[in-house]
């Protein structure tokens, strides 16, 4: 499975189908037993710290530390990707503005709420213009406002050129934004494509995502 | 994944020393935040704390002067094998809880996912760690030992570069066995991740073999020269395993006694002061040398090892004790249901919580052992009667210590499952009500056994040993009450681990309270019985002419003191346990 530069590609899947096992293989939290990941050409268990450099990754557990301010956290991811001092202002500047955490992002993270704690974790993963973005159900917490922030800067990113892969239930926002899919059953991958290609899989012409996703992960023997 | 082969615009991999500068300036922030709130909001508590840990170590000071000059008097030869046992001992503890920690902090803590993540090297992360679960696991050592190590100082008249390399010593130290337990931590972890908890296992019952072995050797033969000179030549003998020259704890031993030698007319002897440094630059130097052994090992298995335990599928095994659970939560009235399945519920946490009971089962199974072993000695009455109390003040202490690690911090935990309970119908109070129930009697069976071996072992008389079971039982109700009912009033929601919990300002206030508390008690019992004995053992005049201390030493003397015993216990446990209560009642989650 390869996913080209400037896609978006969401996976869907019941609970307990290994979309979040998928993810922490793609961020090197997990190896795989089988195969490689690659990220821009680096093996992610080989040279983890090459192939981090080009990634975003945002968890479907905000961490942060509480007794750090949201500036604070997010020059210690700049600090981390070793990004020069003007740069970084620049950067933490820019998100800030983008995600709207001015109020509060010299206050101590442990007087966030989930909301804010994932809106700064956002921040923190566009600070050093990944190449790839890996989300895990990305809108969980997010009032309306950020999910719309967080939608147009998928957008916008992804028509500069930045890959983004994204797990969620929300298939909605899959249908709405994302330029292929894949849905996962209890460990495989039943599809990959397009939506397009899944009605025509199916010959279901005129139904929703939601309907051919519940036909696939029924189990009733339907596949694509 | 597809994208640029490059990195992105003016991104870089840092050098392994700027990463490390990184952590460091992080756990600066941290710190220094942490105290900045401390002081802003809780100066009084942060006095309270401070005074009450420098009456803590004071009170230490006073018992070590007291106990090495005794022993300085005794045998001269004792003090090196007291340091190297003690030492040793404390080596092995080092590894096991510096390996406990490091694989909470490396394996289960968030913040390793978060790291992880990050371009970082897996050497700096595990640095960063242990030097977190280093501090955690070895400042014990330095509350203790630094009483222990001054008070050593003064009684043998020890001159300043004593006192200027004992700091150095002691933490370098304190580097060897962390970074043993650090390295097998991360190996078990990466090449034997199904056997780390068979390994642990194994790894404790080889110590508490061992151990028992050693003791066994010493106490089961004649008791009838216990203390003469010849019984201390054979002690020595068995107790030369931890005189092993390839041993840090031998080299911290020598050193100490060798920078504490000075000229008999008090002047400093170079030769010796010589011959300590070098035993520092030997600890320092393999200090250095295991900590990059440690580094690079994590360096090797740490991704390794953390995705073997990420990827772990939980095992269904049967769960055994289920009855218990069953009884427990169906006897009584259906009134009482919700507490007792509360009860239930941390009986299953415990049982499933590998670092709570192997804990509460290595220090209770040592000083079992100790116990057993008492027999081995010829106690004069007085004699007995005073390390009846003396043991009894070690289980108070020993116990103290489980429930501020482990009772303390159960309120902050449930507090975190507030969604869950906060919609169940149970009352706020029955949570608290739990948590004391759970502790007061989990701790209950093992406390009063324990006393009554010793005593029994001491060949006290049965009225002594009643008197010695109310007091476990007043210090058990006490203990429980001071760790859950501060545990109560001063919750910490945010925070996730138990070990940092109880080692913030709360659960040191319970330590130092509770310390207090277990003292106070003891004294109130041995006070009256000790002037009982001197009556009958110096002759009736001796007492009889000082009126309080006739009455104090009789009859109506240890009544008296029973009534402060079961006074001191129950305002131990009420007057926590209201302000806990009433805290709990008002708290938002």
């Amino acid at each position: 499975m390869a996913i080209p530069r400037g896609e978006l590609f969401a996976l869907l899947g019941p609970n307990g189908a290994g979309k979040t096992t998928t993810i922490r293989m793609l961020v090197g939290l997990l190896h795989p037993s089988r195969g490689a990941v690659r990220v821009c050409g680096h093996d992610l268990v080989k040279d983890p710290r090459a192939a981090h450099l080009h990634l975003g990754y945002v968890p479907d557990e905000p961490t942060l530390y509480d007794k750090l301010t949201g500036r604070e956290f997010l020059w210690f991811i700049a600090d981390m990707f070793g990004m020069p001092q003007r740069l970084a202002t620049d950067r933490i500047d820019r998100e800030i503005d983008h995600f709207e955490l001015g109020e509060f992002a010299d206050d101590l993270a442990e007087s966030y709420s989930l909301g804010m704690k994932q809106r700064l974790v956002f921040a923190a993963s566009f600070l050093h213009d990944p190449d790839v973005l890996v989300l895990d159900e990305p809108m969980v917490g997010l009032d309306p406002r950020s999910v719309r922030i967080v939608k147009d800067l998928l957008s916008a990113r992804t028509r500069e050129g930045m890959t983004v892969f994204m797990s969620t239930h929300t298939l909605a926002m899959a249908e709405e934004m994302a330029d292929r899919v894949g849905i996962m059953v209890r460990g495989r991958l039943r599809f990959l494509g397009t939506i397009a290609e899944l009605r025509e899989q199916m010959a279901l012409e005129s139904t929703t995502l939601e309907q051919l996703y519940l036909e696939v992960t029924s189990g009733r023997g339907r596949e694509p | 994944m597809s994208g640029r082969a490059l990195p992105p615009e003016a991104v870089r991999l840092l050098s392994f020393e700027d990463e490390s500068r990184l952590f460091v300036k992080l756990r600066a922030t941290l710190a220094w935040e942490t105290i900045r709130s401390m002081l802003s909001d809780a100066r009084l508590r942060l006095s309270l704390v401070v005074l009450l840990s420098a009456l803590f170590w004071a009170a230490l000071y006073g018992l070590f002067v007291e106990g090495f000059g005794f022993l300085d008097a005794l045998h001269a030869e004792v003090i090196s094998l007291l340091f190297n046992a003690f030492f040793a001992s404390l080596m092995v503890m080092l590894v096991f809880s510096t390996g406990i920690l490091v694989y909470t902090g490396m394996y289960c803590s968030p913040e390793a996912r978060l790291l992880l993540t990050l371009p970082v090297r897996a050497e700096a992360i595990h640095a960063h760690k242990f030097r977190e679960g280093r501090w955690f696991s070895s400042w014990g050592f330095v509350l203790l030992g630094s009483p222990m190590l001054t008070a050593y100082g003064v009684v043998r008249h020890a001159a300043w570069p004593y006192y200027v390399v004992m700091l150095p010593l002691m933490i370098s130290f304190v580097f060897i066995p962390a970074s043993v337990g650090s390295i097998i931590c991360t190996t078990l972890v990466a090449w034997m991740p199904r056997l780390r908890l068979h390994a642990f296992t194994i790894g404790v019952t080889v110590a508490c073999v061992g151990a028992i072995g050693l003791g066994w050797s010493m106490f089961s033969q004649a008791r009838v020269d216990s203390m003469s000179a010849a019984w201390f030549e054979r002690t020595f003998a068995r107790l030369s395993v931890t005189e092993q020259k390839l041993f840090p704890s031998w080299w911290l031993s020598m050193a100490l006694i060798e920078a504490a030698r000075t000229e008999r007319d008090g002047t400093l002897m170079a030769a010796s002061l010589f011959e300590s440094l070098k035993f520092l630059a030997l600890l320092i130097a393999n200090a250095l040398a295991l900590q990059h052994l440690a580094g690079w090992v994590a360096g090797i298995a740490y991704r390794k090892g953390y995705s073997q335990l990420a990827g772990e599928i939980p095992s269904r095994r049967r769960r055994p004790l289920r009855w218990f659970d069953r009884a427990l939560g169906h006897a009584g009235f259906a009134t009482g249901r919700p507490l007792r399945l509360l009860l239930v519920k941390d009986f299953r946490l415990f049982r499933r919580d590998i670092s709570q009971w192997s804990q509460f089962a290595i220090f209770f199974g040592l000083l079992g052992l100790y116990f057993l072993n008492l027999r081995a000695f010829n106690y004069h009455n007085a004699y007995a009667s005073m390390i009846g109390y003396l043991n009894l003040a070690v289980v108070g202490l020993i116990l103290s210590t489980f429930t501020t690690r482990f009772v303390y911090p159960m309120i902050s935990l449930e507090g975190r499952r507030f969604w869950i309970l906060g919609l169940l119908p149970v009352h706020r109070d029955q949570i608290v009500w739990s948590k004391f129930l759970f502790s007061f009697f989990g701790s209950l069976g093992p406390c009063c056994s324990l006393v009554l071996l010793s005593d029994c072992m001491l060949g006290i008389p049965w009225s002594l040993i009643a008197q010695h079971e109310l007091c476990s039982v007043m210090l058990c109700m006490g203990l429980s009450g001071i760790a859950v009912g501060l545990g109560a009033r001063m919750p910490d929601l945010r925070e996730s681990s138990p070990s940092k919990i109880s080692s913030g300002f709360g659960g040191t206030l319970s330590l130092v309270i509770s310390s207090l508390f277990i003292m106070a008690t003891v004294i109130a019992a041995a006070v009256p019985t000790h002037l009982f004995l001197l009556t009958h053992t110096l002759g009736p005049s001796v007492i009889s002419s000082h009126g309080i201390l006739a009455w104090a030493g009789g009859r109506w003397g240890a009544i008296a003191g029973g009534l402060v015993v079961v006074g001191l216990g129950m305002t131990a446990t009420v007057v926590p346990l209201v302000l806990g209560l009433r805290a709990f009642r008002r708290l938002e989650a």
